[in-house]
């Protein structure tokens, strides 16, 4: 291998890597990037084994050759040098030279060969998906996605492409998240529209992506591809049984109360300093006109606040846990924001007013205090 | 007029009545084990208000004629041993002749039995006294109705529990002959409702296991490991036989733990001791996977006549349970998914000299064995272990019960010689030596940390070790025993109810629990048959650490009894007391972490201010203390 390239566009292509590249990985050449030049490019690659990421530069390939670097010491290398352009040169099989300017660095390689082969998804027809509608539904539901690792089904969310939508839902078992926009030029299927589990490691690289433009999704038997531009991401399906989840979203809460999603975001997080490290929970009292968001801890103290509201159904409480309460309210856009309620054994139910989406809402259960 | 007098025989019955017959249970018991005695293939038990109104055993045995059904009746009359040489070799399951006698005497009985299509009898009885016998119709077998138990003993019925307790109760006796026996068909209903169907399976381990799944849910059946395969050769010319199962580590929640004799079920203590310490020996673990054991001896290798529910048995040949060690071992070792190690008995392994003296009263652990990471404290020295008596051991005191004295090369011999002259007597419980309780505080001094794991403090009165992960778990424990007790415990309902499958006995235990459970943040709902469907949990628990205290619960047979621990708020202690321990355990500073000065200070300071500084939530020590004297004795400074 023998070729030059451009070190701005080389860095671009190699940030989004790092977030794949296994830290503390056991196979050590999980924790290396293969790089493989050919026809005029310098094609990357990193996997974790279950999510994979491809991408290329533009090169002057004068021999084509490949070698597997050490990960996070290549990058900082390529960061540090100075100057436009850098060359890397193969002059023994596991040996990879790289140079710019002045600089002329020696590093010990591992055989391309030894890198994994990085799985492909054969299905030709993709389905096209707005790059920003992505990233914006992925960040509304990403929240929700289970870390508890025994319950694996849950460590992603479900995407399901619909006629004319596509929707993203998330649970950890105490909440869920549903995210549902328009999506044109959806393929027409008969029955139940297909839906596959996507593991939260790939959505979270998914959104890091940068770019405009329309993310080409497609489907094999046992992988997901998800191609914007010159990189494409590839992980395995998470294998599980996801919930029935539209039969969960309560359809009664029959009290339906408006607010400022800032101003109850913050109320949240403020009163939220005054529960404990573990069981936490915040009160939320409704009465005619206002709610007041209470907690008391044993240890800490009380806090209270009380926030205006269009309240006007009789009084009653409602135990939630304030994490999961202010990490809806952040995902949400809009200005507005509407919780439907019933009592204080049921559901909370919070929509956006007027949001972007088909359908945005999230499910948090109850609290007993 | 004298005053003492001969009983009436109705008097007698209703006072032996009283051994045999205890609760609904026990009749359920009597009546299956019959029904098992006459070749039943298919046993129907109906229960009615946990038997308190009525227990109907239905089977298609052997059934009595008209002569026999008549005497059945009568004390001490059995068909199944006939002289005393029989006694000696008992294969039936009863044979006292007690049990209808006694059920008699304290209830409304109905006998409907024939040995032939068309031959069929009737009797009746009330308190002892025969009011029908006649001819009757029924196919062969015989079926028993026991109604009102106890309608003339008041004082015995007012003992009785809430009908799930009792239907509890009988369920798990009728579980136990399921197990024994998969080739007989056991069905169970209460008040109408199915409660358990267990269709009769092929003979062989695969029809136990499959046996076992009805019982208890295929998610257990499917983790179980065959101990037989290991040892065929013990299926020799003695006719002495073991076989079962042993479960994978993952089946260690709750104590699922079976031990068949000759097909009957017992709770004999030093079945179940040989158990527990196969596990610790092979898996290092406080944790108990779930057993099936049978073993199959000769009758006359056994004593069962030692007590009258015959829960224990003897044993003439006392290696028949270190053999079971063996088996069990290896089993226990393929259970773990390891080629089975070369058996070695207790004896033999290592053992630590560690002769310092845990402080406090319970501590429930080998000290020796528990202590492997501290490998050289006290070898140069040969004393023997003084080891702390263990419940699982017997209750004997300390001089390492259970285990003969080790075999030591000759220069170890002589040394233990040498040192037998200076050898010291177990150091003597030390009242509390630092207090923070009292108000008063003694001067220590922090003299630094061992190894990442222990704190070395000078004290008035000798030196002490302080384990720094259990003495951190302990201060944690009972602040959170604090905060939990304070409140009802906050729960969180769940999305999706959890859905735990469970054998009918323990899905009835946690219903029984249910209102204490919803004081500790738990709501759980019966779904159908082996299914309970958990909505709520504690707050403060995962999912799965949840669902292990519930499992735990679950399967803690018969030990706890709500009503016979404090009600509803002991139990509610005991579940704040496992939710503290397993939190506490979880955020406590680990082993191998290095602390500062300031830190350690702190965590001394804070653990004599503790209720019960010298054992941790689980029962170990947590501070070692080697008195002056002692170290003067060691030194040789002093005899």
């Amino acid at each position: 291998m023998e070729i030059r390239l451009d070190r701005a566009e080389f860095l671009t292509e190699l940030a989004p890597m790092q977030g794949i590249v296994e830290r503390k990985s056991t196979i050590p050449v999980l924790s290396h990037l293969k790089l493989q030049a050919r026809d005029g490019k310098l094609h990357l690659a990193a996997t974790d084994l279950d999510v994979s990421l491809t991408s290329w530069c533009e090169a002057d390939v004068a021999l084509e050759g490949g070698i597997a670097v050490q990960a996070k010491k290549f990058m900082e290398i390529i960061r540090s040098l100075r100057g436009e352009e850098v060359a890397l040169t193969l002059e023994e099989p596991k040996e990879l030279t790289i140079t710019a300017e002045s600089s002329r660095f020696k590093i010990h390689g591992l055989a391309p060969e030894d890198f994994p082969t990085l799985p492909e998804v054969d299905e030709a027809s993709s389905v096209e998906i707005p790059f920003k509608d992505l990233k914006r539904m992925i960040s509304k539901v990403i929240f929700a996605i289970s870390a508890d690792e025994s319950r694996f089904q849950l460590n992603g969310a479900l995407l399901k492409i619909k006629p004319e939508s596509l929707e993203l839902v998330a649970t950890d078992g105490h909440r869920l998240a549903v995210v549902e926009a328009d999506l044109e030029g959806a393929p027409a299927t008969d029955g139940e529209p297909p839906s596959v589990l996507v593991p939260r490691k790939a959505l979270q690289e998914l959104q890091r992506f940068d770019g405009k433009g329309d993310v080409a999704y497609r489907r094999g038997a046992h992988h997901l591809s998800f191609r914007l531009g010159r990189r494409e991401l590839i992980c395995r399906i998470l294998e599980g049984t996801f919930p029935d989840y539209e039969r969960v979203i309560a359809t009664d809460n029959d009290k339906q109360v408006v607010f400022d999603t800032r101003r109850l975001l913050e109320s949240v997080q403020r009163v939220a300093l005054l529960t404990g490290d573990r069981a936490r929970g915040v009160r939320m009292s409704f009465a005619p006109g206002q709610l007041v968001i209470s907690a008391a801890n044993p240890d800490l103290g009380e806090a209270s606040e009380e926030i205006l509201c269009d309240y006007d159904g009789t009084s009653f409480q409602l135990g939630l846990n304030p994490d999961y309460v202010s990490q809806f309210l952040a995902a949400v856009e809009t200005d507005s924001v509407r919780l439907d309620l019933k009592d204080e054994n049921s559901q909370c139910v919070g929509h956006p007013v007027d949001g972007a989406d088909r359908r945005y809402l999230c499910v948090i259960m109850p609290m007993r205090l | 007029m004298p005053r003492i007098h001969l009983l009436s025989d109705h008097l007698i019955s209703q006072i032996a009545a009283g051994e045999v017959v205890e609760r609904p249970a026990s009749v359920v018991k009597e009546l299956v084990e019959n029904s098992l005695d006459a070749g039943a293939g298919s046993v129907r038990i109906e229960l009615e208000a946990g038997g308190k109104r009525r227990i109907l055993v239905e089977d298609d045995g052997g059934g009595l004629g008209t002569d026999d059904a008549l005497l059945a009746f009568d004390r001490h009359a059995t068909s199944k041993i006939g002289s005393f040489e029989d006694l000696e070799r008992v294969a039936t399951l009863g044979f006292r002749g007690e049990a209808l006698a006694s059920i008699a005497a304290v209830a409304r009985v109905e006998m409907l039995t024939a040995e032939a299509s068309g031959e069929a009898y009737r009797v009746r009885i009330e308190g002892g006294r025969v009011r029908v016998a006649e001819p009757a119709a029924r196919g062969r077998g015989t079926t028993l109705e026991v109604a009102s138990l106890f309608f003339n003993v008041p004082a015995r019925r007012k003992f009785l529990k809430t009908p799930a307790t009792e239907l509890r109760r009988s369920v798990e006796v009728v579980q136990g002959y399921a197990l024994a026996r998969p080739d007989v068909r056991f069905v169970v209903t209460s008040d109408g409702r199915s409660v358990l169907d267990a269709p009769p399976v092929a003979a062989g381990p695969e029809g136990l296991r499959q046996r076992i799944g009805q019982v208890f849910g295929s998610a257990l059946a499917n983790r179980l490991v065959p101990l037989e395969d290991s040892f065929p050769a013990l299926e020799d010319e003695s006719g002495e036989r073991i076989h079962g199962f042993v479960g994978t580590p993952e089946t260690t929640q709750g104590r699922r733990l079976f031990v068949f004799v000759n097909r009957r079920l017992l709770r004999d203590r030093s079945v179940l001791a040989t158990f527990y310490r196969a596990v610790r020996d092979e898996w290092r673990s406080d944790q108990y996977p779930a057993l099936f054991l049978f073993l199959d001896l000769p009758p006359e290798d056994v004593d069962v006549n030692v007590h009258p529910q015959k829960a224990e048995v003897r044993f003439r040949d006392p290696g028949t349970v270190r053999g079971l060690g063996d088996v069990l071992r290896s089993g226990l070792a393929r259970a773990r998914g390891e080629v089975p190690a070369p058996l070695r008995s207790p004896a033999d392994g290592p053992r630590a000299p560690l002769a310092w003296q845990g402080l406090g009263e319970r501590s429930r652990d080998g000290a020796g064995e528990e202590r492997s990471w501290l490998p050289t404290v006290g070898a140069v020295v040969g004393e023997e272990v003084a080891e702390a008596p263990s419940p699982l051991y017997g209750t004997g005191g300390g001089g390492a019960p259970g285990r003969p004295p080790s075999t030591r090369s000759d220069d170890a011999a002589s040394q233990a010689a040498r040192l037998a002259a200076v050898a010291f007597p177990p150091v003597e419980r030390a009242a509390v030596p630092l207090s923070g309780r009292s108000g008063e505080t003694r001067p220590f001094r922090l003299l630094g940390q061992y190894k990442g794991t222990l704190i070395l403090l000078e004290g008035p009165d000798g030196l002490y070790l302080v384990d720094q992960h259990v003495a951190h778990e302990r201060i944690l424990y009972e602040r959170l025993r604090v905060d939990l007790a304070a409140d009802r415990t906050p729960s969180q309902a769940l999305l999706t109810p959890m859905l735990l499958e469970l054998a009918p006995a323990e899905s009835l235990r946690l219903q029984e629990l249910a209102p204490a459970l919803g004081e500790c943040g738990y709501r759980i709902e019966p779904l159908s048959g082996h299914t309970l469907a958990v909505t709520e949990i504690p707050a403060a628990l995962r999912q799965e650490e949840a669902e292990k205290v519930l499992l735990e619960l679950a399967a803690d047979r018969g030990e706890a009894d709500p009503e016979a621990e404090g009600g509803v708020e002991g139990l509610r202690q005991r579940l704040l007391e496992g939710l503290a321990a397993s939190l506490s355990c979880r955020n406590a500073v680990k082993m191998h972490h290095v602390l500062g000065a300031e830190q350690m200070e702190s965590l001394v300071a804070e653990l004599f201010r503790a209720e019960q500084p010298y054992a941790c939530p689980h029962g170990r020590p947590i501070v070692l203390q080697m008195t002056d004297a002692d170290l003067e004795r060691r030194f040789g400074r002093r005899k």
